[in-house]
Order: C-alpha cells, then structure tokens, then sequence
C-alpha cells in the first residue's frame, strides 16, 4: 500500500463504484476505492440451500433482518445502527431509506432486474413538459449498454416491444422458460390486449469468466456464491483487483470532502470505524458513489468558502428532484390453480416473464389520465415454506394439510413498479439538529405524492384486478390509491438527487456526471438520474458509470483534467 | 383401569434444546428486571359485552429486554439459541398436545410434536422483534385459557384432561362460525392465530415442505426444464375453462 500512488478515490463499492473503479483500472489508472461497510465475501459467506427450517422464527423477517434472515444485507436494512435518518413534520408521507454496510453495496441482494431505458424514458420533458431530460439520446448510451450488459451477463431477449429496446445480437444470453403462475397472467393479460415479455435479468444462463451459470435454486437476494446472481463481490471488483491498479479501504465512513482556494476538490475525510479516528486522504480527482442520497449527504456536508451551500451546488440542485419508483400490490385466489400439479417452481427465482408497460400509444393519444408508464411484476408459484401458510384454515387434523397443499402455489400477485416524477415537496437536506455516531450531520426527508403517481397507481389497480378477474379470481373492492401506494424509498429506487442535465443552473452535473462547479469531482451512482423510468435503475447506474469513467480515464490520459 | 395411560403420567414434551442453552437463558432471565408473567383468569376490562360473557386471562404483555440476533448474524450456521426461550416445561407440553391435534401422525408424515414444532413457537413467542411480540399475548393467552377452560369444565389442566374431554374444548372454538357463541368470540380467532403459527412451523420441516409438495432447492445442472407435462396439460384445462386458449403465450 505505501507505493501505491492513486489517481482517483471512489466512494462506494455497489453498482456505480465498482463499475467505475473497473473501467478506470482496466484502463491502467490506480483507483483508491473507500467503502463505509465491511468486507464482504460471497463465496464463503451465502447462504446456499439453508433452508427456512434451519433460520430463526423461519426465516422471516423483522427489525434485525428486514428482508429475511437470509437476506443478504449486513449491518443495514430500513435502519443502520448509530446512522439515523429524520423525516420533516411536513411530509405526508415517510420516506424510508434501505441501506447496507458492505462490501458491493446493495448489489448483493439486488433483485437483478436489468431493462434498458428507451429514448422515450430519457426525453419524458420533450415529449410532456414535465421533469427533465437527459443531457444526451439513447443512441449516444446503447453502444453502452450493450458493453455493460455483456460484462454483467443479462439473460432475457430482444421483444421488439416499444418499452424495451434491442441489445445487439449475441449480447442477451437465454432466459429461463416460463412457469405457470406467469403463463396463465399471460394468457389472461393478452385477451385484455397486454403483452408479456422475458424478463431481462443479470443472471448467468450460461458461465461467464470465473462464474457459473444459474443452477436454478437458492434466493438471489441471498447473494450468489457461484457468481451466476451478478454482484460487484464476484465480478468487478475482484477483475479490478486483478489488475494491481486497485486499494480497497473498508469501514471507512465519508464525512466531507475538502477543497482548495479555487474551489477544486484536494482530499476527503472519512472515520475509519474500527479505529474510530478520522483520516484522511489526498483525491486528485473524486468520484462519489455512494448511494444518490449519500453522497448528497456528503456533498452537502461539504460547505467552504467557494461552496458555501454544499459542494457543487451553485444551482441548489443537490438533495432535490429525489425520486423513487411508485409501487403497489395486488393479489388473488385463483381457484382453478388449487391442487395444481406439483413440480420444481424455483427457477431463477424470479420473474421469467412480466408484464413491461403497454400504454405507449394510448397515451399519445391522450386517453390516459397520467403522464408516466409502469410495468408489472409477478408473485406466486411452489415457493419454499416460510412463515406464512396460505389456507382458509378450520378445524384440525386431515383436514388442515388438504387445505394448505390445495392452496399451495394457488395465489398470483401483480406488482406495480411505476415512474414517478420529481416534484418540490420531495427531497433530502441535511437535518441541523441531529448527527451520527461518527458524529456526522444526518439526512432529512420530505415526501409528498403527487396527483400523477396517485392517478397511475389507480390505473394499475384497476388493470392487475381485470388481469386476475379474467383469471378466474374473485377480487374485492380496490383500496383508493393513496392508501394503495407505498412508501417514498420503498422500492429502494431513490435517484435524482445530484441529477445531470445541459445547464449548471438547473442541474449538477455534465452529461459525464462531472459536476460544473468541480471539475475533478464526479458522481456516479444513481443521484445523476435527470428522470427515474420505471425500469429498475441499477443496469443504468451500471452503464453510466461504465461510459462516464471511460470519459474520465481518457480526460486523465490526455492530461485533461 | 378406566383411564387411559397417559392420565397417570403427565405428559411431558421433551426440549431438544441444550442444557447449555437452557443455562445461559436462565442467567439472562434472572437479570432481566421484567420477567413476563401471566396471571389467571380475570375478566378483562378491555373487551366488548360479548366477549365478557366468557373469561380472559390478563397477560404481562411487558417484553423481555433481550437483544435480536443482531444485523450481521452468521448466515451460513444460523443462530439457535438467540435469545431466552419463555415458556414453562407445562406451556411447552401443551403446546405440543395442540400442536398434536392439530397435526396429528398420518400415516409416513409425522405428528407435529415429532418434528419440534413447540420449540418453534416458543422460539416465536420469546423472540425480541415486533411481529412476535404482537403475537405473544394472543398465544400466552391462548394457552392459558385453554386450562382455565379445562379447570372450568374438568377441574384440572388441559394437558391433564382426557382425550375426549379435550376435544370437547377444541371443538368448541376451532371452528370459525357465524353462530359463534359469545363466551368464545375470542378465543377462536386467537386459537386461530396459534394453528396459523403451527401450520408454519410444519410445513417449513423437510417433512411438511414435502407434503406440501414443495419440490425447489434442488440444483439444476442444465437449463431449467420448467412445467412437467402434466403442469402443462393441466394449464392447457384451465386456460380452456376461462375461455383463454386462443390467447396462450407462445414460449
């Protein structure tokens, strides 16, 4: 470590970090990369095959382990110990905001679902006034995606639908055939004039460098030992490693960045947890990664003479236009799946097919009360037995069993994941009042739904209850969609934050993710988001970084920063 | 002898759990400054006319100040012993009695006591996070009332009554009715509660999963094969009963 010389310090190791540390080290540049977690190893710590019965309280979930006790996350989840977060008096609605203590970040539970945006997802504002655009066309990120998809090995295929656009051939590895529970939702959904489509997920069908292909069982949200369920852990950061340009710091918590007389980043400080002392380290140039709204938090932190609303915040941009995706469910009995035939369910244990959003048109047309498009995802299926038996349970003995295998895999569930549009009640400051245990200042939310995340949620509930209707299902009364929609951050699709745009005056950063006011200071995780499609945002995270430190390594290169 | 065997000697279920653990609850117990109890048979103030017509015994719903396993706990060989189990050697043995009747052995499928389904709900019971501790007093209760109603009808415990005599209060609340006499308006849905938690506990067993018919977790060494061809025929039925057959998606 003491004659390693590094160039660019990374702030976080999940999707954005580690994608832009391997870009920069394959590119011979030495990459300084903190994260505020500890390290991690999926090979020997994932749980693969444990079953519930083996778990505390079978497996199910609660403070300690939000998601399951196999979930992956460590030392997070809805809260961090000693790390709160505040929520003002004046939102209507909580924010809750996952985070996780660990080597890769969130990428090692992720739910892998990886759609391109299209260029209709990045010029929403063209098209109806409302948002932002991106700084740049799709045809400018394809050749991008493609790169990424192929290194992170996406399985799915190309649909031809409006909704998602073509990979190059051979990019798409196959995906996995459909199940039951999906294929009846298909059927039911094309008689309602709603196509189906494979889901595109980053998970091995076929081995890939040192990982495996999928053997179709154990949770991905467990993490992957064999690498198929991709993970920074298992792929990026071991291949930048390998290439001698990349020191790892874990347990190492950011707490500001310091700047010199022009304004120019010069070093960052962070606690080093173990020790619980402040270091710091020189940063020729920055690049934060650390989730879109810590690395807010650190920006904000961030005040001097030359930045004295927060680093690169001349347009008071960062912490505001904080989106998450609209979520809701909705689910049913359905009677003719009762005592179905049994066979292996697990798959790859999650959606093979689901619904990508059809209203292209109809909105063009002005026949839809709102502006933005949402997909649907599929539950049910012979899951493993948890701590929940579905069965309309009376009486004792035989009886009891018959009723729980004939309910057994009998219950189909459509999840609305939709976009929601930045609005001015929802952001993150920083709260004057309360700090961390590392004694750093917390963030606080505000949150507010508008008219149009209300108005698509209650075309989804209406829609998912004709899908299970034609099902054969009987569905009650719809709950009204305020009381529908989840929580802002529940999704755990919180973007937007230090977005970039093609003016310093209403955005942070470049179409690089270089912020204006900062040249040797980029950010590259989701906070750079100018909209939030209702796509899961990790593969655009990923391909972002992958194009953006690309950029970067060429500006270092040719002395330009 | 008129009464039948298990009338002489008490039933007793046996803990798998290590003296070792059992040891180092105690030590945590004897610490802790509230130690949840459970008082008798009182009439509650709390619920409606209906529901006093019958009794309800008060619960400590005071909580054990212990800690969960924690934010970082060893995946791979999952915690046992986390926290201090709460029920008595008597609590447990009725649990599994009920456990029993209501999963009772048939045929190659064990009963539930067999499979350590009480361990599990006291494991639920005693656990320190919000779900169970919700759950606590509808299960301490449950199990109270259970021989407060024996002690009522019988004049002794649940677990001391005979089979018949059992079955007798079982058959009075396990059944949810619209003709529901009051005296068990609640203690139906609570026992209800405690079947859901049994039924879990039973089929999460590698017995119960496979009874459910639970097939997953299976490494799979090709490509995923998907539905059987009986699943697909039987997709085939149901898609012609809802009229969907013209609009099968085409794998």
């Amino acid at each position: 470590m003491e004659n390693f010389q590094h160039q660019v310090v990374v702030v976080g190791s999940g999707a954005g970090g580690a994608m832009a540390a391997y870009e920069l080290t394959k590119a011979g540049i030495k990459v300084l990369l903190l994260e505020a977690g500890r390290d991690y190893d999926p090979k020997t710590e994932t749980p693969m095959f444990q079953t519930n019965a083996e778990a505390p309280l079978m497996g199910s979930g609660n403070s300690d382990k939000d998601f399951g006790f196999y979930d992956a996350t460590v030392d997070g989840g809805w809260q961090v110990p000693g790390e709160p977060y505040t929520n003002a008096q004046d939102s209507d609605v909580e924010f809750m905001w996952w985070r996780s203590r660990m080597l890769g970040g969130r990428t090692n539970h992720w739910g892998r679902y990886s759609l391109r945006f299209s260029e209709h997802d990045f010029k929403g504002k063209t098209r109806d006034g409302l948002g932002a655009d991106w700084p740049f066309d799709y045809a400018d990120i394809a050749p991008w995606y493609d790169k990424t998809e192929s290194l992170v090995g996406v399985c799915g295929t190309n649909t031809g639908l409006d909704d998602m656009p073509d990979s190059s051939p051979g990019v798409l590895q196959t995906p996995p055939t459909p199940r039951v529970p999906e294929l009846l939702v298909a059927a039911a959904a094309k008689k309602l004039g709603i196509p189906l489509a494979p889901m595109h997920r980053a998970v091995l069908t076929q081995a890939k460098d040192d990982r495996a292909k999928c053997f179709y069982a154990t949770s991905c949200g467990r993490g992957c030992s064999i690498g198929a369920a991709f993970q920074t852990t298992t792929s990026l950061l071991p291949m930048a490693k390998a290439t001698g340009n990349l020191q790892i710091i874990t347990d190492a918590m950011v707490s500001a960045i310091d700047v010199d007389d022009v304004g120019q980043v010069t070093a960052l400080r962070y606690i080093n947890k173990q020790a619980g002392s402040e270091q710091r380290v020189i940063a020729p140039v920055l690049i934060l990664a650390a989730s879109a709204c810590e690395s807010a938090r650190i920006l904000l932190n961030s005040k001097s003479a030359k930045h004295p609303k927060g680093l690169a915040n001349s347009s008071g941009q960062v912490g505001r236009n904080l989106m998450d995706s609209t979520g809701t469910d909705l689910g049913a009995l359905i009677p003719l799946l009762r005592n179905r035939p049994r066979y292996n369910e697990d798959g790859h244990t999650a959606n093979h097919l689901f619904i990508p959003w059809w209203g292209h048109e109809a909105q063009a047309k002005g026949e839809l009360d709102f502006p933005r498009g949402y997909h649907f995802e599929i539950g049910g299926g012979f899951n493993q037995p948890g701590a929940w038996v579905g069965g309309y349970f009376q009486g004792y003995g035989q009886d009891l069993m018959e009723e729980a295998k004939s309910h057994y895999g009998a219950y189909v569930g459509l999840s609305l994941r939709g976009e929601m549009l930045p609005n001015d009640d929802c952001y993150m400051e920083i709260d004057e009042h309360v700090k961390d245990k590392w004694g750093i200042p917390v963030a606080k939310f505000h949150w507010k739904w508008s008219e149009h995340e209300l108005k698509q949620v209650a075309h989804g509930l209406k829609t998912a209850k004709q899908i299970l209707t034609t099902m054969g299902a009987e569905v009650g009364e719809l709950p009204p969609p305020e009381k529908a929609i989840l929580k802002g951050g529940q999704i755990i699709h919180e973007v937007g934050t230090t977005r970039m745009g093609s003016s310093p005056l209403d955005s942070v950063t470049n179409q690089w993710g270089q912020t204006w006011d900062c040249p040797n200071l980029f950010v590259m995780d989701g906070g750079v988001f100018a909209s939030n499609p209702h796509k899961n945002c990790t593969l655009t995270i990923m391909t972002l970084a992958m194009r953006n430190a690309s950029w970067l390594a060429q500006q270092l290169h040719q002395g330009g920063l | 002898m008129e009464k039948p065997q298990e009338q002489n000697t008490l039933y007793r279920y046996q803990n798998s759990m290590s003296r070792r653990d059992s040891l180092k609850w105690l030590s945590i117990l004897a610490a802790s400054a509230a130690l949840p109890g459970v008082t008798a048979c009182s009439p509650n103030p709390d619920v409606g006319v209906a529901a006093q017509a019958g009794h309800w015994p008060t619960i400590d719903a005071t909580f054990l100040d212990v800690k969960g396993y924690g934010k970082d706990p060893n995946l791979i060989i999952p915690p046992r012993a986390a926290w201090p189990r709460i029920f008595s050697e008597a609590q447990l043995s009725l649990v599994a009695v009920l456990s029993d009747i209501l999963l009772p052995r048939q045929g190659e499928l064990p009963a539930a006591s067999e499979l350590k389904v009480p361990e599990v709900i006291d494991e639920w019971v005693s656990a320190p996070y919000q779900n169970q501790q919700r759950d606590r007093p509808t299960i301490l209760a449950t199990l109270t009332w259970l021989d407060d109603e024996a002690n009522l009808r019988f004049g002794q415990t649940f677990v001391a009554s005979n089979a018949q005599q059992r079955m007798s209060i079982i058959d009075d609340i396990a059944f949810d009715r619209a003709d529901l006499p009051a005296q068990f308006q609640r203690i139906t849905p609570a026992f209800s509660r405690f079947r859901q938690l049994v039924m879990a506990a039973y089929c999460c067993t590698p017995q119960g999963s496979k009874a459910l018919g639970y097939m997953g977790n299976v490494p799979i060494a090709g490509d995923y094969p998907g539905p059987s061809d009986e699943a697909k025929q039987h997709l085939d039925k149901i898609l012609g009963q809802l009229g969907l057959t013209e609009f099968a998606y085409q794998v």
